[in-house]
């Protein structure tokens, strides 16, 4: 197992390397974390698209293209994602390893400071971000919110956390709102920065052969210069569904989209999370999972049923897709397999395939530099990190009883169905 | 037995060809420190093989999305599915079906033997009666009409609609509904005796792997098979495109947009014909290049754009696909960009930069042992080895890419497909 190495570089800011030698690539990731909030979600996500974009020393879009490509094809990524109530903003550079540079340049050196010159030496005048780099981005963000519903699957279990959780935080989309991304302007957007820079909680996390010890200087150096106050970050957690609403949209499909959404009542650092974990394995995670066996093998209702647990959340997700004459159908052998669990009707064998299979997943994830990165950054709003093989042992103790008990919590809050129109009588 | 050892000083690495007396041609690449294995077995055989004979006797004709229905049926066995059994060891197990091959594979860290066991058992084993055909037709009925409900699908298919006038690439990989229901447990068996022999077949390992852990398996398992010859049929495909211009109401709100120049199919190419035309594409229209940026500045693309060499028996094409408000505009700007640089030439500075970049991308997949593994099964059906790739790339000339580019992306042989909501102008 690779191991991690943790150190405070300044006031909320860690940096976190995972030596290791297998890969011909590196990969270096910071995250700025601060607290979701519907005021704060598009400036921030415009933000991200903005630095990523240029910087002084690339001052244009083609400027900084042709500095990544030229450093082998090096990729420099954003994402603006939601780990329970918080808003994580990421910037990526990942690229070849030094050994494979044709010339024996380093790869990994640039990189690092490319990735620092990106988040602290944007490209701005006059206490301003350049316009036509504000509305490059703003477009492209409509562009994405509209994207996001080409994709029905995507669109519908967004539809359904909208509506589940309304009244909470994290009900607020990672992207924000078009009115509020409409009001974003390149003065405001500077301040969003600067404010970012002094309130984050920052997660860096780097994974590659080369010594990390230059992006530390860097790091450590330009934080040192910024007068510094982290947000402080609360995670709401609602244990139990207080009504049970269905939710129908239609729409010119082919196909109906039934997604369902429970409270788990457990969620992170509840003792029983990997209970529930499993316990959604054991229900829709695998490829032996009820669902498929059931809904979709037996009953050949479908060809997806899968289901998914939010553990900052303790949120259980089940998604369908079904013909629109078979939703009552799919929904009631959904629920069925739900019940059959509370009764206690699991197998020796569905248990232990299913943590089989789980640490199987847990030891893959080792041998890539995505994997190894995901693993750790999965883990920093749990209070510690663990190997692989800590969570695959603590996994393995998980008893039939604690499922059984974790899928007793489970109340149904939400169903979102988007039903396909030909079908509607 | 004949065992290869193929090396690359490039990458750094190396792995063995073999050729196992059952008739199967097998990969195996070990990967040093690595915890996981990844084990991949194909078939020279996909969704466009619907015609066929076999040493030289009558021509037959199949449904079309039989080779993706077999890949699910073969899935079952006489005492119940393949994944109830890969349950047993851990191993996580699929397989999927493409327009010229059908692949099943799994990944495991543990118990490695007894997986690869479970696979070569299954492929080996065909298992339908008339009840489980007509199982399977209401779950593949949903994966077809899933991707009638993906606009990225959809615009893809209508593109090569219009494109190719009798080629089977025209048709969708699942085939339809109505097509499905003609499958029989007869045309399934038939299929499989024709193509599901080791000798149209390769299976690749990688990861914490031996040659000697795959070949004690192997001998133990294999079922040595006769050599068969196996003809495919297709109809003569012209050069010309059907027509210019498609595009679908479809519930989106954000159109999508594929643009697709139909090449000459002289057979697939080879380590430096791809190298060369992977640079030239990287040089055209990566996010480096002229044209993406002036995409941009006119707010005809976003990040979603995107090219692909897309080919294979028969077929050849090139395709820019992406999201547009305006795909029409967005289509004649890259038409227009193509004639203007055959006629100025290609710039040798970009030349360089995309050069650097196909490069740095091959060597990053070899990070990844799944990649590695479907790379090795892709090069192998395509007569190409891997490693001559990385040198055909490291070592391209610019005058050799601007030869390639002279004989192909004819603007006046391509095709625009447009999937847009029904309320909206294009």
């Amino acid at each position: 197992m690779s191991l991690i190495n943790r150190q405070k570089i300044a006031d909320g800011v860690y940096f976190n390397s995972v030596k290791d030698s297998r890969f011909k690539t590196m990969r270096i990731t910071a995250n700025l974390i601060v607290p979701l909030s519907a005021q704060t979600a598009s400036a921030n996500t415009l933000l991200l698209g903005v630095l990523s974009r240029s910087c002084r020393q690339y001052p244009d879009f083609t400027a900084l293209s042709k500095k990544l490509s030229s450093l082998y094809g090096a990729e420099l990524t954003v994402n603006s994602g939601k780990t329970g109530d918080r808003h994580v903003l990421s910037i990526s550079a990942a690229g070849i390893d030094d050994r494979y540079a044709f010339g024996g340049e380093s790869v990994a050196r640039e990189l690092s400071q490319l990735l620092c010159g990106v988040i602290f030496e944007p490209n701005i005048s006059g206490g301003a971000f350049l316009s036509e780099e504000v509305e490059q981005e703003r477009r492209q963000l409509f562009d994405l919110i509209d994207s996001e519903f080409n994709e029905k699957r995507i669109y519908a279990s967004n539809q359904l956390i909208k509506y589940m959780c309304g009244n909470e935080v994290f009900g607020t989309p990672r992207y924000g709102t078009v009115e509020s991304i409409n009001e974003v302007t390149p003065e405001s957007l500077y301040k969003t920065w600067q404010e970012l820079l002094r309130t984050a909680n920052v997660e860096i996390m780097y994974v590659g052969d080369s010594s990390p010890e230059k992006a530390i200087e860097v790091f450590t150096e330009t934080f040192s210069s910024i007068s510094r106050s982290p947000a402080e970050i609360t995670n709401e957690i609602v244990r139990s569904a207080e009504r049970e609403q269905s939710i129908v949209e239609e729409m010119e499909l082919a196909q109906s989209t039934v997604v369902m959404g429970f409270r788990g009542g457990i969620a992170v650092p509840d003792a029983q999370t990997n209970a529930a974990r499993l316990m959604c394995a054991v229900l829709g995670g695998t490829a032996q999972s009820k669902l498929f066996c059931n809904v979709r093998e037996k009953q050949s209702l479908c060809y997806y049923c899968a289901s998914r647990y939010d553990t900052q959340k303790g949120i259980m997700l089940v998604y369908s897709g079904v013909e629109g004459k078979n939703i009552e159908k799919a929904k009631a052998a959904i629920l069925k397999e739900i019940e059959d669990m509370k009764k206690g009707e699991i197998s020796d064998f569905e248990v232990e395939s299913t943590k089989l299979a789980l640490i199987n997943a847990f030891r893959s994830s080792n041998d890539t530099v995505s994997g190894i990165e995901s693993w750790y950054t999965s883990q920093l709003f749990n209070g510690e990190f663990k190997s692989i093989d800590e969570m695959s042992d603590e996994m393995s103790r998980v008893t039939k009883a604690e499922i059984i008990a974790a899928a007793q919590k489970l109340s149904l809050d939400t169903v979102y169905i988007l039903k396909n129109k030909e079908e509607v009588k | 037995m004949n065992i290869r050892e193929i090396r690359s000083d490039r990458a750094g690495d190396s792995y063995f060809e073999i050729s196992h007396d059952s008739g199967l041609t097998v990969y195996v690449y070990p990967k040093e420190g690595y915890r996981s294995i990844y084990a991949i077995i194909g078939t020279n055989y996909g969704s466009i093989n619907t015609c066929f004979s076999l040493d030289g006797g009558e021509k037959i004709t199949v449904p079309d999305g039989i080779a993706h229905y077999l890949e699910h049926k073969l899935f079952e066995c006489e005492e119940g599915d393949a994944f109830a059994k890969y349950a047993k060891t851990g191993a996580s197990a699929n397989a999927y079906t493409s327009f010229e091959k059908t692949c099943y594979l799994f990944s495991c860290t543990d118990r490695f033997e007894e997986s690869l066991e479970i696979l070569l058992d299954f492929v080996q084993e065909p298992y339908f009666t008339p009840q489980t055909v007509a199982k399977e037709q209401g779950i593949i009925g949903q994966e077809i009409k899933m991707y009638d409900d993906s606009p990225e699908w959809r615009v893809m298919f209508n593109m090569l609609e219009n494109m190719y006038h009798s080629h089977p690439v025209r048709i969708d990989i699942a085939g339809t509904v109505e097509s499905i229901a003609e499958i029989t447990a007869e045309k399934l068996y038939e299929c499989y005796n024709t193509f599901y022999n080791l000798n149209n077949m390769a299976l690749c390992v990688a990861g914490n792997i031996t040659v000697e852990q795959v070949l004690g398996v192997l001998d133990r398992k294999l079922k040595p098979c006769e050599k068969h010859e196996i003809r495919n049929y297709f109809e003569d495909e012209p050069y010309e495109i059907v027509k210019p211009y498609i595009e679908q109401d479809f519930p989106v709100m954000m159109p999508m947009f594929n643009l697709g120049f139909k090449e000459r199919a002289e057979g697939v190419l080879d380590e430096k014909g791809l190298a060369q035309t992977e640079i030239l594409l990287s040089m055209l229209a990566s996010p480096t290049s002229k044209l993406y940026r002036e995409l941009m500045d006119l707010n005809l693309i976003n990040s979603s754009f995107a090219y692909e060499l897309f080919e294979g028996p028969g077929y050849c094409s090139v395709l820019f696909s992406g999201e547009s408000r305006a795909p029409k505009q967005a289509a004649e700007m890259i038409k227009d960009y193509i004639t203007r640089v055959k006629t100025d030439g290609l710039d040798r500075e970009e030349f360089e930069i995309a050069r650097r970049a196909v490069y740095g991308d091959v060597i990053s997949s070899l990070n990844n042992v799944s990649s590695i593994a479907n790379s090795v099964l892709a090069y192998h059906f395509s007569n190409n080895e891997m490693f001559r790739h990385i040198d055909a790339i490291a070592e391209a000339s610019f005058e050799d890419v601007e030869k390639r580019l002279s004989g192909m992306l004819d603007v006046n042989n391509c095709t625009l497909s447009v999937v847009k909501s029904p309320d909206s102008e294009v």
